[in-house]
């Protein structure tokens, strides 16, 4: 979630156990867009394999939707321990929790269950302001406010208790060292997205397992860093006046920038004085060509290359790298905000009920793809209409 | 025309160009006989609006600012040697 100038970029890894065909720790992240709230929760359930994994993804599951609710932990862990079933072997009934809530101002409180002390990170180093209270013998809460360029980092015993039993680590890898670690890569890479940090982590574990997981190992990483942007124009202004507001919103834009649309990157080089070029082997039989103009980072075709874009947004289909739908959506995916800037200017030539294929409007395949983009990629979306 | 100077093709690689049989227009060069490729330069460009005026019909190109429609490699290139040895004689 992203006020004024944050993105919280999220990223869950894992590997299972050893000879088991599921994880038995379970990630569970939701976006709240209209309380601006983000909560992510991380369980690991009694064993492994299936029945693991069944814990914890009902632990995981009520803990998300009770903290939508606002139950206090308390109330939640009760309902979570009256509802999972009692293991046949062991006679209990158990699985761990981390409940992470943040607000829109980045308020964040995080309650623990069982897991291994989650860790932050301010820059390279660990914050060491974080007090926990017990709320009970086992739950622990904690509150604090984030700063851009925190990172949150969660995992579960399979990460500390990695490399258990060897001569240099006996005791697994134990927090200081999983700290010392961390800091390291960010050191060396203080813009390292969440994604790659929680690869390297269980990567780390896994190794200290020898490449064979003693355990489920999961790793995630919450990072509050500045959102990158991105801008895609498509399609005239309404009104030819607006053409100079047009093409100076885009010319302003700070971010990566893509229009879609012949005669919007017409308009747009008319307006700022520019050259288009196009590249007239970059297309195929589906898709016309790219083009390029100095300051913008990608000129396409419009309706025929959004539509491509919507088709493998939704279905998750990967394209080659010189495809321009696939060059649309490569930015897309390396970006936090997307803007739409769309003109609702009617092509009168695309209404021709003649044409061999049916060329949609505009206007409503943007929809349809800033709602894919906000519900299947977490994205924050933004689109005006000119 | 002067030896130097070639005869630009502009395809247009608009929407309904391109669905209207203009996607196989990029080909061109392949097509082109030996003895006028050399004169022939081969350009893309966005969409030229051409399209805008319901009496014509796309694909379009450009041959020296001249503008063809429902252009066909075939077309093109007959009309690229006409062209060339007009310019010869």
């Amino acid at each position: 979630m992203a006020t004024a100038d944050y993105f919280i970029e999220i990223a869950h890894r894992n590997i299972q156990k050893a000879g088991q065909e599921v994880c038995g720790d379970v990630f569970l992240s939701r976006k709240l867009y209209d309380e601006g709230r983000t909560i992510s929760v991380l369980s690991d359930g009694l064993g492994s394999g299936i029945k693991a994994n069944i814990l914890a993804t009902l632990t995981a599951s009520m803990a998300l939707n009770f903290t939508v609710e606002h139950q206090p932990p308390e109330r939640t862990s009760q309902a979570i321990r009256d509802a999972l079933p009692i293991d046949q072997d062991r006679k209990i009934s158990y699985a761990t929790f981390s409940i992470v809530d943040i607000e829109y101002d980045n308020e964040t409180s995080i309650v623990e269950y069982g897991n291994p002390p989650f860790i932050v990170f301010r820059g390279a180093a660990p914050y060491k302001g974080i007090i926990r209270k017990d709320f009970n013998a086992d739950i622990k809460k904690c509150n604090f406010c984030a700063q851009r360029e925190d990172r949150i980092v969660l995992f579960s015993d399979g990460v500390s208790q990695s490399g258990i039993g060897r001569i240099e680590m006996p005791f697994g890898w134990d927090s200081e060292n999983i700290e010392n670690y961390i800091s390291g890569i960010l050191e060396k890479n203080p813009g390292i997205s969440a994604e790659e940090l929680a690869q390297k982590i269980i990567g780390r574990a896994y190794m200290n397992d020898s490449m064979h997981a003693q355990d489920d190992i999961s790793c995630i990483v919450i990072y509050f860093r500045k959102p990158r942007k991105l801008l895609i124009c498509s399609g005239p202004p309404y009104k030819k006046e607006k053409d100079r507001l047009f093409a100076d919103t885009i010319e302003c834009f700070d971010g990566n920038k893509i229009i879609c649309g012949g005669t919007t990157a017409q308009i747009i080089g008319r307006e700022l004085g520019l050259e288009i070029e196009t590249d007239l082997f970059s297309g195929d039989n589906q898709l016309p060509p790219v083009s390029y103009m100095k300051g913008i980072d990608l000129v396409t075709e419009g309706i025929l290359t959004i539509g491509k874009v919507a088709e493998c947004l939704e279905s998750g289909e990967m394209l080659p790298e010189k495809n321009p739908a696939g060059k649309i959506i490569r930015y897309i995916l390396a970006n936090d905000h997307i803007r739409f800037l769309v003109g609702t200017k009617i092509n009168e030539a695309h209404q021709d009920p003649n044409l061999p294929v049916e060329l949609e409007i505009r206007r409503n395949v943007i929809k349809k793809i800033a709602q894919i983009l906000k519900e299947k990629y977490l994205k924050e979306v933004e689109i005006q209409f000119i | 025309m002067s030896a130097e100077k070639k005869v630009v093709v502009k395809i247009c690689t608009g929407t309904l160009c391109h669905v209207m049989g203009g996607s196989e227009l990029p080909e061109l060069a392949g097509h082109l006989p030996e003895s006028i490729k050399p004169k022939v330069e081969i350009k893309g460009m966005t969409c030229g609006g051409f399209c805008k005026d319901g009496n014509r019909k796309p694909p379009f190109v450009t041959i020296n600012d001249v503008l063809m429609e429902q252009a066909s490699i075939e077309k093109i290139v007959s009309n690229l040697e006409k062209a060339i040895s007009d310019d010869a004689e």
